[in-house]
C-alpha cells in the first residue's frame, strides 16, 4: 500500500476491498475465487450471493452496508485498516459515451458516490470532466429508472425476477443456440469496452448464425467511412491542438461535442498562454453556433450544405498558393479541387486560411465536423498530410473495434429483416432505438414483428415499452466493465455501489444469454483483461490499474497511414455533381444536444436546467434561426413554427440566434420524450421525428412556417426581449466587464487592461483588515473558458444545489452559484461571442454584509464572505446590494420533493439550505477546511494547489485557478499580479478577490475589421 | 361676533376667517362629532364599506397564509429582483403615515389653527397607514417566523442584528414614530374620549371609553398637564417625521446600487411621504366630511391648505425627479446614467411616465384656485397623487435592480396575483380600521376645534389667532366654554 501511497499523484486513490484488503484472506481469497466450501450460486443470486460472499470472507463488507438499511448491512466485526467512516474516498473509474471512455473519479462517501470527476491519469479527462459525466451521478440515483424486470405479453404487464428471467432464458437461449443463433439479432450501444467485445466473440461463436449491430443516433460514421476513402481503412484521428498554430474547423465542435472534447479543450487553451509564447489561431467555418466557432479568431456562419464546397476549396487554394511546393499524392485530384474554386470573392475567407497554414506546415490541424460527408472528412485528411500535419499535429490509430459496421448499416438492416419475419429473438442492450432510430426505418413497427424482444435499459423508456422483456440496466457506477478512451486507452469501471435498483450490466447479460459459466461483472471484466495485461503478476496489474483507473501503455500504437488520392477524386467528381445550389431552400440541421445528449439524459434536471454554453436556453430545445431568416420569414424569438422537412412536420419554439447562418435551421436532438422519467417527459420537441436514414444530420427543402403561437423559453439570459437602450447600453458596457484585447496589442501594450476603466482613486476611511494568515483568491482566464459550463454542474454537485424546474427559470430563479454569463458583440450576424464565468467574488469591503440586518453574511478572518445559513431571515437586501448578483435566493423548499433514494446523493459537508434563506459561492469552504485541518494533523503548510474549488477542479480548460494571495509565489498571487488582471467593477471600491485575466483573441490584422460570409 | 367672511378660502389681512362655519358653537360641535359615534347603528353605507373591507382583510389573511406556508416564491420576485410589491407598499404606505403626524406635530409647533379639524383623521390615517407598512417588511423576508431576530432582543445566539444595515434602522425607526404616533393620538383623544363617556348611555360604552378616558375630568390641573405633555409629545414627533423616512430612504440610499445610492434621498422621500400623505388625507376627508355632515368643520379652507401643502411638496419630488437626472449626467457615472435612463426609455418606462405625470403634472393643477376650491378635482387629484406615490416608489425599486451593473443577470419582474392580492387585501386592512375609527371614535379632535372657536376667545373678540404663547392652547374652554360638557362631568 505504501507504494501506490507514493504515487506522483498527492491524493491517495483507492478502490475499497482490492486495496485495502491487504490482509491474508484477501490474498486467499483472491487465489481462490470461491473461498470457503462456497459453491457458486446458480441464476440471478450470483450477484448479491458475491457481494455478500467477499465481504462476510473480508470483514470488509461497508460497501454492501452503505445503503439505505436492507438486509445486506454486514456490521464490522474489526474495523477495516484505514477506513475511517464519514471521510471521503475517491475510486477510479470510467465511462462510456458513443464508444468513448472517460476516466473518471469518484468520491464515495461511506459507501455512497456523491460526486465525480475527471481521472488526472486518463488521457481523454486529465482530471477535467465534461457537464453529462457529472451528472451521471444523479443518473445513478434517479428514482424514476426502472427497477423491475417487466414482462409484456399479451397486452398484459408482469412484473418479474431475475430468476424468472434466468429461467425463461436458459430454455429460450438453449433453443436458439441448437439453431446455430439463427434468428438472434443483438442491438447494442456502440462501444469499445474489451470484455463487451470479448462477450460479443463469445456470443458470436456460441450462436454462429446470430448477427451483432450496434447503432448510436449520433454517428461517426462520416468520420470512419471518410478515413476509408481516405486511407483504406477506418482509422481514428487524434489532434494535438496545443502543438498546432494554425487550426481550422469545418462545422467541427471539437471544444464540446466532440467525445475527446474535454482534452481538446485543454490542448487548446494551451495553446492560447500568450505568456507562454504560445498563441493559435482557429479559423471556424460552421453551420450551427458552436463553442468553437465562439472561441474562434474567425468565424463564418455557413450552411452545412456548402461546407464541403468549402474545404475543397480550402484545398485548391492550398495548392494554387504554394505554387507546386505541396505534394500532389494524384493527378487527378488537384482538377477534382479545383472546380470548386470558381465562386472567390472579396467577402471569402479561405485565402487568408491558406496562407495562414501554409505558414505552419506541419504545425496546423484542419478538422471536420461529424455532420459533414465522408468525402469532406477524406479531403481534410489529404491536406493534414500534404501540409505535413500527420505525425506532429495529427496523428490516426486504428479504430479499437475493427468489426464496427456504420449506424446507419445497422438499423435498417435489422429491420428490414424484422419485418420479413426473419427476427426470432433481437435483444437490445441499452440504447432507445424506438425514441431515435430515423422515422423511415419505422423501428416501432418493425419491433412488433420480431419473435421475442429483450431490451436492457436504465429505464423503462420508450423501446421497453414495446419490448416482451424489460431488463432494468445497471448503471455504470453500479456495475463492473471496461472502456477504452479516444486514443485506446483501457480504463476500468468499477462499482461504487451495489445496483440500487438490481439492475445487470450488458456484459452480464450477455452471460446469461451465453451461458457463460462466469456470470458477474468483476469475474467478465478480470477474464478479458487478464490477457491485455503485460508481464507482472496479474493480481499486481489489476489492482493498479484499478487504482489509477487506466492501464499504462494501453493506447492503440499510432499508425502512419497511405493516402489514396484515386477514390478521393472519385468522391469529389460525385460531390460537384450533386452540390445543391438552391440558397433559397431552407436547411435542418440536426445536432445532438449539449445536454441531453441523444436524449439518453433528459430525465437529469442538472442538465435539464444547465443553460446551452451558447443559447442558454433550458429544459427545452429551440429551432435556432439567424436573424436575417427570421426577419425574411417574419419570425420572432420564442413564436411556434412548424418545420416541415421529408413529408413530415413538428412545431418548435423559434430561437432566434445571432451568427447563425443564414438560410438554415438548427434543432437539437434528444428532447420529446415520452418515458424518460417524470423529469424529462414531455421536456422539448422531439427532432428525430424529422429524421431519416438518408439526412441523419442534414435535411434540406424546409418549409417553416408560423403557427401564431408563442411560447415562453426558459432561457438564463435575455429572459425578454432587449430594447433599445438595453442593447445600446450593454455594448457599450461590455468592453469595460468583460475585457479583451488583440495578441498584437497585447504584445505592444501589455498593461491594455488597465487602461479600460477611470474612476476615482480607491481610497478607504479607516485601515483595512490585514489578513495575516490565508488570503483565499481565485483568477479566472476568459482567454482560457470556452464557456462549456462543466463548472455549472460540477458546483452543483458538489454544493447540494438544488434544481427549481422550467416554470422557475422563467421567474429567473435558478440556483447555480456559478453561471457562465454569454455576451455577443459586434454585428448580430457576425457576433463575437464572450463567456465569463461569474461566482461570488468574495469582496473584501462586501456590500452584501453591511446591510443584512441579521449578520447572516459576515467575513471571516481569511477573507471569506461567508453566509450563515441559519441566520439568514431572508430579506434580499445582501442580493440587492451586490454588483455581481451571485446570490441565489430559495424562494420556495426546493428540496421538499427530492427522493429518499436521491438524498444519498448529497454532499455531506454541505448544508442542505432550507426555503426562505439565501445563498452562494462559498469558494468551496469545505473543501478549503478539509485541506486545512489535513495540513494541521500533517503540521506542514497548504502547499499551492492543494485546495481546488470544484469548479476549478473540473474545468476542461483550467481557466479557474484558486489560492492563497499571502503565497506570493502561489499561481493566484501571480495571476493576480498578471498584465491581463483585472477585477471587474473594481471602480465600486468593494476589492473582489475573483480577478479575471482579459480575454486576448489572434485576429489577423487585416482581417480584424471584416467580416465573412463566404468560404 | 359672526362676522364669517363668506368665502373662508380668502384671506383678508383684517379679518382672519374662522375655522368653524355654520354657526356651530359648542354644544353643536360636540353634538355632531359625538353624534356620529352614539348613533345606535351606523348608516348602510358604513355596513357595506365594512363589509368589503373585511373581505379584503381576509384576501390579505389568506395570502400572507399561502404566503408563509409556501415560500416568498408565491410572488413574482426573481434574483435580481428581490424586492418588488413588498417594499413598494412598504413605502407607499409609510409615506402615507407622513401627514398625521406632520399635521398633528409641526403644525402644531407652528400653530396652524386649522390643523385642529383634521389632526385627529389624520392621525388615525397614520396609525392604520404604519399598521399596514409594517406588515410588509414583517412578511417579505423568507423566514417570516425568525422576523424577531431583526430587533436586538437577546437570545440564546447571542447574536445582535447588525447595526450598519439601514434595514435595522429601519426597524427601528417605523417602530419608534408608530409608537409616538399612537401615544399622540391617543393621549389627544383622551377630553374627547371622556366627552363620550359621560354622553354614553350604554353601560358597555361607559365602561370602555370609560376605561380609555384614563379618569380625565377635565380640572384645571388635567389640562396643564394634559398640554404640556402634548407639547412634548408633538416636539418629540417632530424629528420623527422627518427621520422616518429619510431612515426609510436610507435602504435606498446607503446601498450601492445604481439608482438608489443617491444623496438627494431623504429630503425627496420626506417630501414625497408628506405629498402622499396629503392625498390621503384629502382622498378620505373629502367623502367623509361630505357623508357625515362635518363640511363646517373640515371646510374648504382646510382643502384649500391641504392643497397647497401639496402642491408645494409635489414640486419638490418633481425637482427631485430632475434633480436625479442631472446628478446622473453631472456625476459622469454611466451606470448611474443608464439606471436614469432606462427608468424614462427602459422597459418600465409606462410606470415612469405614470409617476411623472401624476406626481408632477397633476398638482400643478393646485395653482390654480378655482380648481382647489372643487370637490371632484380635489379628489381625482388625491386619488391620482397616491396612484403616483406608489409608482414613485415601484420605479425607484424595480427599475434600479432590475437592470443593475452586469448586463449578463438583468432580468424583468412581473408580480403574482398573489403580490396584487397582498397589496389590495393592505388596502382592505387599512380600511378596516379606519371604518372601525369613524364608527367608534370621535374623528374630529372636539376639544382641540373649540379651542379655535371665537367661543374660546369670548374676552378677545373674534378670534385673532394672534395670542400669546400659551393663548392659542385649548385650556381656556375647560372655564369659558360652558356648552363643552366633557369638561365638567
Amino acid at each position: 500500500m505504501s507504494s501506490l501511497r507514493a504515487q506522483e499523484n498527492k491524493q491517495f486513490y483507492w478502490r475499497s476491498l482490492d486495496e485495502l484488503a491487504n490482509t491474508p484472506e484477501f490474498q486467499r481469497w483472491a487465489q481462490d475465487e470461491f473461498p470457503g466450501g462456497a459453491t457458486e450460486p446458480d441464476g440471478g443470486v450470483s450477484r448479491r450471493k458475491f457481494m455478500q460472499l467477499m465481504g462476510a470472507s473480508l470483514a470488509l463488507a461497508w460497501m454492501a452496508g452503505c445503503r439505505w438499511p436492507k438486509e445486506e448491512i454486514l456490521p464490522f466485526a474489526r474495523n477495516p485498516e484505514g477506513f475511517i467512516p464519514g471521510k471521503t474516498k475517491q475510486f477510479a473509474t470510467s465511462s462510456e459515451l458513443g464508444g468513448v471512455g472517460r476516466g473518471l473519479l469518484v468520491t464515495s462517501f461511506d459507501g455512497r458516490p456523491i460526486k465525480i470527476e475527471g481521472n488526472p491519469l486518463h488521457p481523454g479527462s486529465l482530471g477535467a470532466c465534461d457537464a453529462i459525466n457529472q451528472a451521471s451521478l444523479l443518473e445513478m440515483y434517479d428514482p424514476d429508472r426502472s427497477k423491475i424486470l417487466v414482462r409484456r405479453e399479451h397486452g398484459q404487464e408482469l412484473t418479474q425476477s431475475w430468476d424468472d428471467f434466468a429461467g425463461f432464458a436458459r430454455s429460450h437461449f438453449a433453443g436458439l443456440r441448437a439453431a446455430g443463433g439463427a434468428g438472434l439479432f443483438i442491438l447494442a450501444e456502440e462501444s469499445n469496452s474489451p470484455s463487451l467485445l470479448d462477450m460479443r466473440g463469445r456470443l458470436l461463436s456460441a450462436f454462429p448464425k446470430a448477427q451483432w449491430l450496434a447503432y448510436e443516433p449520433i454517428s461517426r460514421d462520416n468520420e470512419r467511412a471518410g478515413a476509408h476513402l481516405a486511407f483504406g481503412k477506418p482509422l481514428r484521428t487524434n489532434y494535438a491542438f496545443d502543438r498546432a498554430e494554425a487550426i481550422v474547423s469545418f462545422d467541427s465542435d471539437f471544444l464540446l461535442t466532440h467525445p475527446e472534447s474535454v482534452r481538446y479543450a485543454r490542448d487548446f487553451a494551451s495553446g492560447r498562454r500568450a505568456e507562454d509564447g504560445k498563441m493559435n489561431r482557429l479559423f471556424s467555418i460552421e453551420s450551427v453556433l458552436s463553442l468553437t466557432g465562439a472561441a474562434a479568431d474567425h468565424r463564418v456562419g455557413l450552411r452545412a450544405s456548402e461546407i464541403p464546397a468549402a474545404v475543397c476549396r480550402l484545398a485548391a487554394e492550398l495548392y494554387s498558393q504554394a505554387g507546386g511546393s505541396l505534394p500532389l499524392p494524384g493527378s487527378g485530384l488537384e482538377a477534382a479541387l479545383q472546380q470548386f474554386r470558381s465562386s472567390t470573392s472579396s467577402s471569402a475567407i479561405t485565402p487568408f486560411m491558406a496562407r495562414d497554414l501554409l505558414a505552419h506546415r506541419g504545425k496546423s490541424i484542419v478538422t471536420v465536423g461529424p455532420r459533414q460527408p465522408a468525402v469532406v472528412h477524406a479531403v481534410a485528411h489529404l491536406i493534414n498530410t500534404i501540409l505535413g500535419n500527420v505525425g506532429s499535429t495529427v496523428t490516426y490509430i486504428d479504430e479499437p473495434d475493427a468489426m464496427c459496421k456504420p449506424d446507419a448499416e445497422s438499423i435498417r438492416p435489422l429491420t428490414d429483416e424484422a419485418r420479413a419475419g426473419r427476427v426470432q429473438t433481437l435483444v437490445i442492450l441499452g440504447g432507445n432505438p424506438a425514441y431515435n432510430a430515423p422515422t423511415d426505418v419505422n423501428f416501432a413497427e418493425a419491433l412488433s414483428k420480431v419473435g421475442t424482444s429483450i431490451h436492457l435499459g436504465l429505464y423503462d423508456d420508450e423501446t421497453s415499452q414495446l419490448c416482451q422483456w424489460h431488463l432494468p440496466r445497471a448503471h455504470y457506477l453500479e456495475s463492473w466493465g471496461d472502456t477504452r478512451a479516444w486514443d485506446g486507452t483501457i480504463s476500468p469501471i468499477q462499482p461504487l455501489i451495489q445496483p440500487l435498483y438490481g439492475g445487470k450490466s450488458p456484459i452480464e447479460l450477455l452471460a446469461m444469454v451465453t451461458g457463460d459459466q462466469m456470470t458477474n461483472g468483476y469475474d467478465i471484466v478480470r477474464r478479458t483483461l487478464q490477457p491485455l495485461t503485460s508481464g507482472l503478476d496479474f493480481e499486481v496489474a489489476w489492482r493498479r490499474l484499478l487504482h489509477d483507473g487506466v492501464m499504462n501503455g494501453s493506447a492503440s500504437p499510432p499508425v502512419m497511414p497511405q493516402l489514396s488520392a484515386q477514390p478521393i477524386s472519385d468522391e469529389l467528381g460525385r460531390l460537384a455533381s450533386t452540390t445543391p445550389s438552391a440558397s433559397e431552400d431552407l436547411e435542418l440541421v440536426f445536432t445532438p444536444d449539449t445536454k441531453v445528449y441523444d436524449g439518453r439524459f433528459a430525465n437529469s434536471g442538472w442538465l435539464q436546467e444547465m443553460p446551452d454554453p451558447v443559447t442558454k436556453l433550458t429544459w427545452d430545445n429551440a429551432a435556432l434561426i439567424a436573424p436575417a431568416t427570421a426577419r425574411k420569414l417574419g419570425v420572432s424569438h420564442g413564436d411556434v413554427v412548424r418545420i416541415g422537412a421529408g413529408g413530415k412536420s413538428l412545431e418548435a419554439p423559434a430561437y432566434v440566434l445571432p451568427g447563425h447562418p443564414a438560410g438554415t435551421i438548427a434543432l437539437a436532438l434528444g428532447y420529446g420524450r415520452k418515458f424518460s422519467g417524470s423529469v424529462g417527459n414531455g421536456v422539448g420537441v422531439n427532432a428525430y421525428a424529422l429524421r431519416n436514414s438518408a439526412t441523419p444530420h442534414l435535411a434540406s427543402g424546409v418549409k417553416i412556417t408560423r403557427t401564431g403561437a408563442t411560447i415562453e423559453l426558459a432561457c438564463t439570459h435575455d429572459h425578454h426581449a432587449i430594447d433599445a437602450v438595453g442593447i445600446k447600453e450593454i455594448q457599450s458596457r461590455i468592453p469595460e466587464l468583460v475585457r479583451e484585447a488583440e495578441l498584437s496589442t497585447f504584445i505592444s501594450n501589455p498593461d491594455f487592461v488597465r487602461e479600460g476603466v477611470h474612476h476615482p482613486p480607491l481610497v478607504s476611511l479607516w485601515t483595512e483588515h490585514d489578513y495575516n494568515g490565508h488570503r483565499w483568491a481565485m483568477a479566472i482566464d476568459l482567454s482560457s473558458c470556452i464557456g462549456c459550463g462543466s463548472c455549472m454542474v460540477a458546483c452543483q454537485a458538489e454544493n447540494n444545489i438544488p434544481i427549481v424546474g422550467k416554470a422557475n427559470v422563467i421567474r429567473g430563479r435558478e440556483m447555480h452559484w456559478i453561471r457562465v454569463d454569454r455576451y455577443f458583440s459586434g454585428d448580430p450576424e457576425h457576433p463575437s461571442v464572450l463567456f465569463q464565468p461569474v461566482a461570488c467574488h468574495h469582496c473584501e469591503n462586501a456590500p452584501c454584509e453591511q446591510v443584512c440586518p441579521v449578520a447572516a453574511t459576515t467575513h471571516d478572518a481569511e477573507g471569506l464572505n461567508v453566509m450563515v445559513y441559519n441566520r439568514c431571515v431572508g430579506t434580499r437586501y445582501c442580493s440587492n446590494n451586490c454588483p455581481y448578483k451571485v446570490r441565489r435566493f430559495n424562494f420556495f423548499n426546493y428540496h421538499k420533493d427530492t427522493p429518499e433514494v436521491a438524498k444519498m446523493m448529497y454532499n455531506p459537508d454541505v448544508t442542505v439550505r432550507s426555503r426562505g434563506v439565501m445563498e452562494k459561492c462559498t469558494y468551496c469552504i469545505q473543501r478549503i477546511e478539509s485541506v486545512k485541518i489535513t495540513a494541521k494533523n500533517d503540521r506542514r503548510p497548504i502547499t499551492d494547489g492543494e485546495i481546488i474549488p470544484a469548479c476549478a477542479q473540473t474545468c476542461p480548460s483550467q481557466a479557474i485557478v484558486f489560492g492563497d494571495l499571502n503565497d506570493k509565489t502561489s499561481r493566484v498571487a501571480k495571476l493576480h499580479e498578471h498584465h491581463r488582471s483585472y477585477a471587474m467593477l473594481e471602480e465600486l471600491n468593494v476589492k473582489p478577490r475573483t480577478k479575471y485575466l482579459a480575454k486576448l483573441r489572434n485576429r489577423s490584422e487585416e482581417l480584424r475589421d471584416r467580416t465573412f460570409d463566404k468560404a | 361676533m359672526k362676522t364669517a367672511i363668506p368665502d373662508p378660502t380668502v384671506d383678508d389681512p383684517r379679518v382672519r376667517p374662522e375655522l368653524i362655519l355654520g354657526g356651530n358653537d359648542f354644544t353643536t360641535v360636540t353634538d355632531k362629532v359625538a353624534g356620529l359615534v352614539e348613533r345606535p347603528r351606523p348608516p348602510r353605507a358604513w355596513y357595506v364599506a365594512f363589509a368589503v373591507s373585511l373581505a379584503l382583510t381576509g384576501v390579505l389573511v389568506a395570502m400572507i397564509g399561502y404566503l408563509v406556508f409556501t415560500g416568498v416564491g408565491v410572488w413574482g420576485l426573481n434574483n435580481p429582483v428581490g424586492w418588488g410589491f413588498d417594499i413598494t407598499n412598504f413605502v407607499f404606505w409609510v409615506g402615507i403615515g407622513h401627514a398625521g403626524t406632520l399635521i398633528s406635530a409641526i403644525l402644531f409647533l407652528f400653530r396652524q389653527k386649522w390643523r385642529t379639524s383634521i389632526n385627529r383623521f389624520a392621525e388615525a390615517m397614520t396609525i392604520f397607514a404604519v399598521v399596514c407598512a409594517g406588515l410588509f417588511p414583517a412578511i417579505h423576508v423568507g423566514r417570516i417566523w425568525l422576523a424577531w431576530w431583526l430587533f436586538p432582543l437577546p437570545n440564546q445566539q447571542q447574536v445582535w442584528p447588525n447595526f450598519r444595515s439601514p434595514l435595522l434602522w429601519d426597524v427601528f425607526a417605523v417602530s419608534s414614530y408608530m409608537f409616538v404616533s399612537l401615544m399622540f393620538w391617543y393621549m389627544g383623544m383622551i377630553p374627547d374620549l371622556a366627552t363620550l363617556r359621560d354622553r354614553a348611555k350604554t353601560k358597555v360604552r361607559q365602561i370602555v371609553y370609560g376605561i380609555f378616558s384614563l379618569g380625565w375630568r377635565g380640572s384645571n390641573r388635567q389640562w396643564h398637564r394634559y398640554e404640556r405633555a402634548y407639547l412634548l409629545l408633538a416636539a418629540l414627533a417632530t424629528p420623527l417625521v422627518v427621520s422616518v423616512h429619510s431612515v426609510v430612504s436610507f435602504d435606498f440610499a446607503a446601498s450601492q446600487l445604481p439608482g438608489w445610492h443617491t444623496t438627494v434621498f431623504p429630503p425627496y422621500f420626506v417630501a414625497g411621504a408628506i405629498f402622499s400623505g396629503f392625498a390621503m388625507v384629502m382622498m378620505l376627508i373629502i367623502p367623509a366630511r361630505q357623508y357625515f355632515g362635518l363640511k363646517d368643520i373640515v371646510t374648504m379652507r382646510h382643502l384649500d391648505n391641504m392643497s397647497k401643502i401639496i402642491l408645494a411638496t409635489g414640486s419638490m419630488v418633481g425637482f427631485a425627479y430632475a434633480i436625479e437626472f442631472f446628478m446622473a449626467w453631472y456625476s459622469g457615472n454611466p451606470y448611474e446614467m443608464f439606471t436614469f435612463l432606462n427608468r424614462a426609455l427602459g422597459p418600465y418606462s409606462w410606470a415612469y411616465w405614470i409617476m411623472v405625470s401624476c406626481n408632477v403634472l397633476t398638482p400643478q393643477l393646485f395653482w390654480f384656485k378655482k380648481l382647489r376650491g372643487s370637490i371632484p378635482v380635489l379628489f381625482v387629484a388625491s386619488i391620482l397623487i397616491n396612484v403616483g406615490m406608489w409608482f414613485e416608489r415601484f420605479v425607484i425599486i424595480v427599475t434600479s435592480l432590475s437592470r443593475d451593473f452586469l448586463p449578463g443577470s438583468w432580468l424583468s419582474y412581473t408580480p403574482t396575483y398573489v403580490e396584487i392580492l397582498t397589496f389590495a387585501g393592505s388596502f382592505g386592512l387599512f380600511f378596516t380600521l379606519f371604518l372601525l375609527f369613524v364608527r367608534y371614535l370621535p374623528m374630529v379632535a372636539m376639544a382641540e376645534v373649540k379651542s379655535v372657536m371665537p367661543q374660546a376667545h369670548l374676552e378677545e373678540g373674534v378670534h385673532k389667532g394672534l395670542g400669546d404663547y400659551w393663548g392659542d392652547m385649548p385650556q381656556q374652554h375647560g372655564e369659558q366654554g360652558g356648552h363643552h360638557r366633557g369638561g365638567k362631568s
